[in-house]
């Protein structure tokens, strides 16, 4: 049985220009199986019971087998003239979705992940930042981060010092904002849709929009999928599968703050799927 | 009852500086040597958020996580958290210990209260390990020279000549790994060749 609370959340199923092009998607949703088609010029999203909500944004396909509690979160800032949409396509992670999406969250990892790129030793502390869960929207929100950076960008010659806002404004999805090598004063906006296909597998698409028109496309492809292929080597190997939401399992210092404020999020409004509760 | 010592490797396949995945029965470890050479066997799981310790990595007498670096000392402690560089970590982080002795070139585990020593093979030197898909039951009906439950002991003849076999037998998910031995004057590639020949059998008696 899936709790209702996470039954009507909103969850991303595929790209919209594929379903468009007349491709088909056969998948799954929670461990149920869905399609996701083009009837009558409309994307439909077929459960087994009937069809779901869609909603397309983000050049996704989004959709609720329950029974909507809110609206899909909004990014305004993509809507920017000047930002170049990249199509990273989808990744397969044989993880739970949520260590999916606090991996995305975490920056002390990077030296040691992505090694020369988005940190390298000796610059491996974790400076205090900000963290709140905000009520009016009810998202997780960590600001005022800061990381040395090698290369933080496919677009970044040099080494600098990156600052970067998180945000979690649905479940299994994470955006965060991150300080412009090429436009000073904006903020490049990358994000995680994560689709829960069980509690330990899911499909992940990275998404970006940035201000960069020098880079080749599929020059930021490629770097945007070497990063998260490394992220993917961590994922697969993390003891146990599912994210254990109660304390005691694992042991957080105050780099993982956010971590700590994405669990109790997801543990007080109950989305425990693809969660461990109680310590094995 | 549960073999309190399994083998889980020979022990020219970890040198100083290496770690390597073990497996006590259903624990998965990381066992690892220092540059000095000294030995321990953790549970496969970094404190911090779970990561896999095999995957990390051996620097001087200490091994670290690859997913945020953790440090560990060959006892187990946290010794340094980089992303707080100034902090000393707190004694309660540390990995949790398996016993893990290095005797007549096998590598053996067992659970850290265990009292009674690991079993003496003296005389013998270790081949290789080979996986096998099979359970002990097909191996055994494959092999008839073979007799024991953990420690497989017979004369086999090849060659023209009786070789003193010794297999370790390591309980895994899909089958068991054997880590065997032979005796001292035996010929290291033909009796490679017989394991392969023997694997081979095994598989073949479950495919029947
Ligand atoms: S999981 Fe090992 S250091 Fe973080
Ligand atoms: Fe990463």
């Amino acid at each position: 049985m899936i709790a209702p609370e996470v039954l009507n959340e909103w969850y991303p199923v595929a790209m919209a220009s594929q379903i468009r092009a007349g491709q088909r998607r056969q998948t799954q949703l929670l461990g149920q199986p869905i399609t996701v088609v083009l009837t009558d010029g409309a994307i439909a999203v077929q459960g087994p019971t009937g069809s779901f909500p869609v909603i397309e944004r983000f050049g996704h396909v989004w959709t609720c087998p329950g029974t909507p509690a809110h609206d899909l979160f909004t990014v305004p800032e993509v809507d920017q003239p000047g930002r170049r949409l990249v199509d990273v396509g989808v990744v397969r992670v044989k993880c739970s979705p949520l260590r999916a999406v606090e991996n995305f969250l975490d920056i002390a990892h990077f030296p040691f992940v992505h090694t020369d790129i988005l940190g390298a030793e000796p610059h491996t502390e974790v400076n205090r930042y900000e963290v709140q869960i905000r009520e009016d929207t009810d998202e997780v929100w960590a600001t005022k981060v800061t990381f040395y950076q090698p290369q933080a960008a496919k677009s970044a010659e040099v080494g600098i010092v990156t600052e970067y806002m998180y945000r979690v404004p649905a479940p299994t999805v994470s955006v965060l904002y991150k300080t412009c090598p090429v436009v000073p004063g904006e903020w490049d906006v990358i994000g995680i849709f994560v689709q829960p296909l069980t509690e330990e597998l899911c499909d992940v698409w990275p998404y970006m929009a940035l201000f960069d028109d020098v880079t080749p496309m599929a020059e930021l492809i490629a770097f945007q999928q070497m990063i998260f292929l490394q992220d993917r080597s961590i994922l697969e190997n993390q003891i146990p599968r599912l994210l254990p939401l109660d304390p005691g399992m694992e042991i957080p210092t105050q780099a993982d703050l956010t971590s700590i404020a994405y669990r109790r999020w997801l543990k007080k409004r109950g989305l425990t799927y693809g969660a461990q509760m109680v310590a094995a | 009852m549960t073999t309190r010592w399994i083998a889980t490797g020979l022990c020219h396949d970890l040198p100083n500086g290496v770690v390597m995945a073990g497996r006590w029965h259903d624990t998965e470890l990381a066992v690892w040597r220092s540059a000095s050479g000294k030995l321990a066997a953790w549970k496969d799981r970094c404190p911090h958020r779970g990561m896999r310790l095999s995957h990390g990595f051996v620097r001087g007498e200490t091994l670290s996580c690859i997913y945020h670096g953790w440090v560990y000392g060959t006892d187990g402690g946290c010794k340094h958290i980089p992303a707080h560089p100034s902090l000393v970590p707190p004694k309660a982080i540390r990995a949790e210990a398996f016993s893990c002795v290095a005797l007549d070139g096998v590598l053996w585990l067992a659970p850290a209260d265990v009292s009674e020593a690991p079993p003496r093979l003296g005389g013998l030197r270790p081949v290789r390990s080979l996986s096998l898909t099979c359970g002990l039951a097909a191996l055994m009906a494959a092999e008839s020279a073979l007799a024991g439950k953990d420690i497989l002991r017979g004369s086999v003849t090849f060659g023209g000549h009786a070789v003193e076999i010794c297999l370790l037998v390591q309980p895994k998910p899909d089958g068991i790994t054997l880590h065997a031995l032979c005796g001292a004057s035996a010929d290291l590639v033909a009796v490679s060749r017989w394991l392969e020949a023997l694997r081979f059998k095994a598989e073949e008696k479950v495919a029947e």
